[in-house]
């Protein structure tokens, strides 16, 4: 048999030996592949579940990974047995072990969760092949069961991948198209008939046992699935129940839901389902943390010490990839910063005289809610800033979710860090300008001699990165050496002086043309 | 091992299709109306590798040799009938893949017409005339109806069987994709007409079934259905229903039924007329189909290149735009739904997309278009910014190129627009 495991962890688990392990352990998900297919099949999704905090287990299916001849010979049943011995090795490593599955891995998820009488964890079938019935499945299929009565054609007859390989979107198949002309090994490029006849049968195992499935399920199908139709997820619904199994039905995907138009809406609904860590405080509050006592209080510590230090780039360490800082009152540092956005306004604290936080308090938690009394202190030539309040720290699964600063007198943060920018229709932001200006930079007509060009270098620098740092290069290299002296010279110079300048003379350029 | 399979399958096929052949033929004149076998060798010489060609060649020569013996000639006389065979087909063969590339697919017109002209015709031509030669030198006799006998019964042979061969040879079972259900059934029933209305037609002799001359004149109705057929079901249906549906008019002609069984101005007239109408059905069937065919390998083609096109546009932040200055229609090309926040369909006028261009820019840039229709330069670039998704600020950059007629007049002005969020300018410096 051939089969090869792997499992994947979160970057950063809580410690092993503060908390009895099933407690502190995350939870897990065996995935299992499709037909002739790998993990591929199941796209972004072991990446998702892990940034989630799940931990993930996958399997190759025998006759699977190699080459498709490898697949004459293997039965139904050996799929099933390779995926009960996994799912029997995994299953007591996590308080609540879900399984998933895309296509055949979906009959073969169902298949398990029956036998295996599964009530650990919740049950995800992908675009379930319960019927052979789509749109573009050929005429000839309903001769397929003639075909298996023919001695020798199972394993000689070679049953082909084609267009549109289970993908609506025109970019991702011709991506996937290009994958097969090259002979990668992420999918079959066919499988012997002997094989349909294995799935045929899987189905059939199916079929009599879906009525047993005792465990919550998920449903996700999409209603232009050219390989199997919404008669296959409804089946499914119906044989266990309304009460434990739901369906979500896609609207803009074929076959291969994981990696077309609608994978977001199935990662968002799979996540969900396992009641897995989303962004947000919310979240945090409405699931359970996953995190004992002394891991959150842990947590907690390494986040406060990060933004003592000014850190709070150094927040990702300790954070799921999403994660949101959400900053009070109407200033230059209000709104909601995640993800990309984050990475700006974490810079903002590591430039000389930025903010930091200092003197916290003793946090009180709720569920996996910490709030820590701290204050933002800031100091400039003209003012100095020390806002108290406290900072509402989400977790899950170990992992910071979400940051929010909550001032006492957000007046006073107002009036420090100053106004935005309008945003009213009709106005330009000074970013926007200078984005402007930077553009225009690049297509005067006429080249400006070197002393604006070295004009131009320093005030850019100064307005996107801050004073000038490092070594100042040697005598031979000249440009390099007039570029560090230029931008040495704004040393001290304000972003938005700098970004003022910067739009003056470009203009000013421009109009000398 | 496999050549040898090849040999075995080509020599039985050969000598199945030419027993066919033999029960077709016509008693009254004595002579045979099609010859089904010939095209058995050209058909797997243009749908297989080269490296089959002498396995498909053993094979035809055997099974040809093969069966002159069983009409009871000699061994010498069947050594030359099998190399007849062989030589004609090959030579065919030989033109063809200079012609076309190889193996054929039979998705244009233009490979059909190569079967036809320089494949078909060559094995009938050049088979008649080796025939003839050999005849004349073995026995004499009546020379010119040797030749006319063997030309075309060769031809209409090799045109209904070699097409079933090429387009068959090339069927691959998929798991999707292909012709699907709907369109099967449609030709399904379009295929019971076909065969339907063949049978009735000459199954009996067409006074007694449908009185006077009805009959004749019904001989039109099953190419319309062949027509149908061809469309939904492709080379692959259209070749098998014309094979079928010519062998039903064939035998039933020889067999004195049909509405060409009563025609003998001269003898063997009626076996001319139902050879000329199975020639029309084939033929009707295996245009329509590979037109439809190369229409969908255009269709595929222009497909590829608008993805290819549009992944590029894409991947750059380009939108691409053409605008009537007459009619003030905007078209746009490239994902403005993810890059401005409107989707194409709504970018439809010059208004449209002054709408997503900043307000305080509008009137720069609505200049500027204005300038690129009453000027009378050919480029220019315009930079300004566009409300993006969530409100935020882009930089377009518009790369404006006119495009005009004989005299100058202005007919349209096509540009690229990149669209830029920052924008570094170190580079410069």
């Amino acid at each position: 048999m051939n089969e090869s495991a792997t499992q994947e962890r979160p970057a950063a688990e809580p410690p092993p030996d503060s908390v009895p392990a099933s407690a502190n352990t995350p939870d897990g998900v065996f995935l299992i592949h499709g037909l002739g297919g790998t993990q591929y099949d199941l796209g972004s999704m072991h990446k998702r579940l892990k940034n989630a905090g799940l931990v993930t287990h996958s399997l190759t299916l025998p006759g699977h990974g190699t080459k498709p001849e490898d697949l004459a010979g293997v039965t139904a049943e050996d799929w099933i047995d390779a995926v009960v011995a996994k799912y029997r090795e995994v299953r007591d490593q996590h308080p609540r072990l879900h399984l998933m599955g895309m296509c055949m891995g979906s009959l073969l998820a169902a298949v398990v969760a029956e036998r295996e009488k599964h009530t650990k964890g919740n049950l995800v079938v992908l675009a379930p092949p319960v019927f052979i019935d789509g749109w573009a499945t050929p005429w000839y299929r309903g001769l397929r069961p003639l075909l298996y009565a023919v001695p020798g054609i199972g394993r000689t007859m070679k049953i082909e991948e084609e267009d549109p390989f289970g993908i609506k979107n025109e970019q991702l198949r011709a991506i996937v198209k290009a994958k097969f002309e090259r002979g990668e090994n992420f999918h079959y490029r066919w499988v012997p008939l002997e094989c349909i006849r294995q799935v045929d049968r899987l189905r059939g195992i199916l079929m009599k046992g879906a009525k047993e499935i005792r465990c919550p399920t998920l449903v996700v199908h999409a209603r232009e699935d050219e390989l199997t139709s919404l008669r296959s997820a409804n089946f499914l619904v119906e044989q266990i129940g309304g009460g434990r199994a739901r369906m979500v039905v896609l609207e803009d995907s074929y076959h291969m839901i994981c990696v077309d138009n609608d994978r977001e809406i199935v990662a968002k609904n799979v996540l969900e389902f396992f009641g897995a860590a989303l962004p947000g405080a919310t979240s945090a509050l409405a699931n359970e943390p996953k995190m004992t006592g002394e891991a959150l209080s842990a947590a907690v510590a390494a986040t406060t010490a990060k933004l003592a230090a000014g850190d709070l780039s150094g927040l990702r360490e300790l954070a799921i990839p999403d994660l949101a800082w959400v900053q009070p009152g109407v200033n230059k540092m209000s709104g909601a910063h995640a993800g990309k956005t984050f990475t700006a306004f974490a810079s903002r604290f590591t430039q000389g005289n930025a903010p930091r936080f200092s003197a916290f308090g003793t946090p009180v938690f709720n569920r996996g809610v910490a709030l820590v009394p701290a204050t933002l202190v800031a100091q400039r030539d003209d003012a100095t800033l020390e806002s108290q309040g406290a900072l509402l720290l989400a977790f899950h699964g170990g992992k910071l979710l979400e940051a929010r600063w909550f001032a006492d007198d957000v007046a006073r943060e107002d009036a420090y860090f100053g106004q935005p920018e309008p945003e009213a229709p009709g106005t330009v932001s000074l970013e926007s300008m200078f984005e402007a200006a930077t553009a225009t930079s690049k297509m005067l007509k006429k080249a400006p001699d070197n002393d604006t060009l070295l004009a131009l270098y320093s005030l850019y620098k100064q307005a996107s990165v801050g004073d000038v740092s490092g070594e100042r290069p040697g005598a031979l290299d000249m440009i390099n050496r007039a570029k560090f002296d230029a931008w040495t010279s704004r040393k001290g110079l304000g972003r938005e002086e700098a970004m003022k300048a910067y739009v003056e003379l470009v203009t000013k350029l421009k109009e000398g043309e | 091992m496999q050549h040898i399979i090849v040999i075995v399958v080509v020599a039985v096929a050969y000598a199945v299709l030419a027993g066919v052949s033999e029960l077709v033929a016509s008693s009254p004149s004595d002579s045979w109306t099609v010859w089904l076998a010939s095209g058995v060798v050209l058909g797997l010489l243009l749908a297989l590798r080269r490296s089959r060609w002498a396995a498909v060649l053993a094979g035809g020569f055997i099974g040809a040799a093969g069966f002159a013996l069983h009409l009871g000639s000699g061994i010498l006389e069947a050594i030359g009938y099998g190399a007849i065979e062989v030589i004609a087909a090959g030579g065919a063969a030989l033109i063809v893949s200079r012609l076309t590339e190889l193996p054929m697919r039979l998705d244009s017109a233009r490979e059909l017409a190569t079967l036809i002209v320089a494949g078909a015709l060559p094995v009938a031509l050049l088979g008649a005339l080796l025939a003839t030669a050999w005849h004349i030198a073995a026995a004499g006799g009546n020379s010119v109806a040797t030749f006319r006998v063997w030309a075309i019964a060769n031809f209409i042979g090799t045109l209904l069987v070699a097409p079933v061969l090429i387009t068959w040879t090339q069927f691959r079972p998929r798991r999707s994709g292909g012709m699907p259900m709907p369109a099967f059934a449609g030709g399904a029933v379009a295929c019971a007409l076909f065969l339907g209305s063949m049978w009735l037609l000459f199954d009996a002799r067409v006074e007694e079934r449908f009185g006077g001359s009805v009959g004749e004149s019904l001989t039109y109705v099953p190419i319309v259905f062949m027509a149908l057929l061809a469309l939904l079901w492709g080379t692959r249906g259209a070749t098998l229903a014309a094979f079928v549906g010519a062998l039903i008019a064939i035998v039933n002609t020889a067999q004195g039924e049909g509405p060409f069984a009563g025609v003998e101005g001269f003898l063997g007239e009626a076996e001319l007329e139902v050879e000329g109408y199975a020639l029309a059905i084939a033929l009707t069937g295996l245009l329509i189909a590979t037109l439809e065919a190369s229409q969908r390998v255009a269709m595929r083609a222009a497909r590829d290149w608008q993805t290819r096109f549009e992944a590029t546009i894409g991947a750059h932040r380009l939108l691409a735009y053409e605008w009537d200055p007459v009619s003030g229609a905007l078209a746009v090309t490239g994902d403005s739904l993810q890059l401005v926040g409107v989707p194409p369909a709504r970018l439809r006028t010059l208004a449209d997309w002054l709408a997503v261009v900043a307000p305080d820019e509008r009137e720069r840039v609505s200049n500027g278009f204005d300038g690129r229709v009453a000027g009378s330069g050919n480029a220019d670039t315009l930079t300004y910014l566009l409300r993006g998704p969530g409100g935020s600020l882009l930089t377009a950059t518009d790369e404006a190129r006119a495009i005009r007629d004989h005299d100058g007049e202005l007919h349209r002005v096509v540009g690229i627009v990149r669209i830029s969020a920052t924008t570094n300018p170190e580079a410069s410096a």
